[in-house]
């Protein structure tokens, strides 16, 4: 019995996952099915991108600006050790636009959305205002999940075209301040690094992660069950999901526009 | 056990896979998309805590089931509005209207829900524990509103309730859920006058220590 114990646990997780898997995958369906007939709830989408993207704005700002800082300080110090600290800002933009900006983005601003989705569909949920949504004819799926879906999957992309320009201006200042590198020099090494596929990347990558962000913080909230603290336990969930998520995506999108380009 | 997932299962918000619920001679558990808007446009439910939306207005709440099934103008739907809150007495309250459900007591919020719900003019209203967590006087003031409604309305109303009073003051036909089936229905009198130990003791709120 003991040494069967843990093959039944490994089990019981793989088939866990399997019906995670299988549960987002059908939301996902469903809302794409619902959320193109009409109407569009165009209204509720655009509330949604006010509070989820404007609201946002700070904490990217925060992310951007430093993220392009301590990226290029660190470039700049290695580069220094050759001689070649005016490479400083050709060696940031590759790894900022393509990687560390889309990534950071997500795993920051994409887990407060997520969570901030679970707790208030979980608690929608425990307080029986999606069935109360459903009772009065209404489609819940329409109504709560497509606009956020459609407004996480918008928002990132855009939050990640600002950081990314926050974090081009947060490196050039680096790069005067510590290095002497002149800003307009670094300006320029640094677009002239980058190609377009560099930046559609970046993109692609983004409007996965927000694609993700949305799917989950609605799936887990419409998975809480019953009580108070039940919100809290979907929430938890939603940061772990989200964050593994995006981990795996990123290295999947990343296999995938190495060879691109 | 389970007087709240009948309600939902009358209404389609939960799957079963056993026994048969018709509404008009069909099958709830088979209908489609369009079928089920349509009951729930003739049956509403009125939840335990109201499940009032807390980010809209009482004026949106209760116009809720008018903006999906109705093509009624704004002005329109301010005085089915106003109608229906003065029918649930919450009308004495001029700006009751634009305030949010935080804002009102569970008495009005209960209230509100039952504007909500008979906002569409349904046709069945369900109740699930509509007096749970009230005090006396709004107990009695649910009670007298469902009454009100049946009459002015003239809507066939299912109340699940452990409020005797509630039970034998609404209804022409009480059914006692127990053990997972309606073994007693009948009229209040019926239902008051059943020898069975487990009616008895349930309507008169009788506990044996031996129970636990």
């Amino acid at each position: 019995m003991s040494v069967r114990r843990p093959f039944e646990y490994i089990g019981e997780a793989i088939r866990a996952g399997f019906d995670w898997a299988g549960g987002i995958s059908l939301l996902l369906g469903r809302s794409l099915i619902r959320g193109v007939q009409r109407p569009w709830g165009i209204y509720d989408i655009f509330s949604q991108i006010v509070a989820l993207g404007i609201r946002s704005l700070p904490l990217s700002t925060l992310m951007g600006v430093f993220v392009g800082m301590a990226l290029t300080w660190q470039f700049g110090e290695a580069l220094m050790g050759f001689g070649a600290k005016n490479a400083v800002g050709s060696a940031a933009a590759l790894a900022l636009v393509r990687e560390l900006v889309p990534t950071l983005m997500a795993l920051t601003i994409g887990a407060k959305i997520a969570t901030g989705v679970t707790a208030e569909l979980g608690s929608m949920k425990v307080s029986e205002q999606i069935d109360a949504i459903a009772s009065l004819g209404a489609d819940p799926i329409k109504k709560l999940v497509w606009p956020r879906l459609v407004a996480s999957t918008v928002t990132l992309p855009l939050l990640n075209i600002y950081g990314n320009v926050l974090a081009l201006i947060g490196g050039a200042f680096i790069a005067d301040l510590v290095f002497d590198v002149p800003a307009e020099y670094f300006y320029e090494t640094y677009i002239d690094e980058l190609y377009p596929m560099d930046y559609i990347s970046g993109l692609v990558k983004s409007f996965t992660f927000g694609l993700l962000v949305g799917l989950i913080g609605c799936y887990q909230g419409f998975q809480t069950k019953f009580g108070t603290e039940a919100v809290g336990i979907s929430t938890t969930n939603t940061v772990v999901a989200t964050s593994v998520a995006i981990i795996v995506f990123d290295f999947v999108l990343t296999t995938i526009f190495l060879p691109v380009g | 056990m389970g007087k709240s997932v009948c309600l939902k299962l009358m209404i389609g918000l939960l799957p079963y896979d056993a026994g048969h619920v018709l509404y008009r001679g069909k099958e709830v558990g088979e209908m489609d998309a369009e079928n089920l808007r349509e009951l729930r446009r003739n049956v509403a439910m009125v939840f335990q805590g109201g499940a009032l939306f807390d980010s809209m207005s009482v004026f949106d709440n209760v116009t809720y089931a008018l903006r999906e099934h109705t093509k009624m103008s704004d002005q329109e739907m301010l005085e089915r509005a106003r109608e229906c809150l003065d029918m649930v007495g919450l009308g004495y309250d001029k700006d009751i209207l634009y305030r949010m459900p935080a804002s009102l007591s569970g008495g009005m919020r209960k209230r509100a829900a039952l504007a909500r719900s008979i906002a569409i003019k349904p046709e069945v209203i369900l109740y699930d524990e509509p007096t749970t967590g009230l005090d006396p006087a709004n107990i009695e003031r649910i009670g007298h509103m469902i009454r009100k409604l049946q009459k002015e309305l003239g809507v066939t109303s299912i109340v699940v309730t452990h409020d005797m009073p509630i039970a034998w003051n609404c209804s022409n036909r009480v059914a006692m859920l127990w053990q997972r089936k309606f073994p007693y229905i009948g009229t209040p009198a019926e239902i008051q006058a059943n020898p069975a130990p487990e009616v008895h003791e349930f309507i008169n709120g009788i506990y044996h220590e031996d129970q636990d």
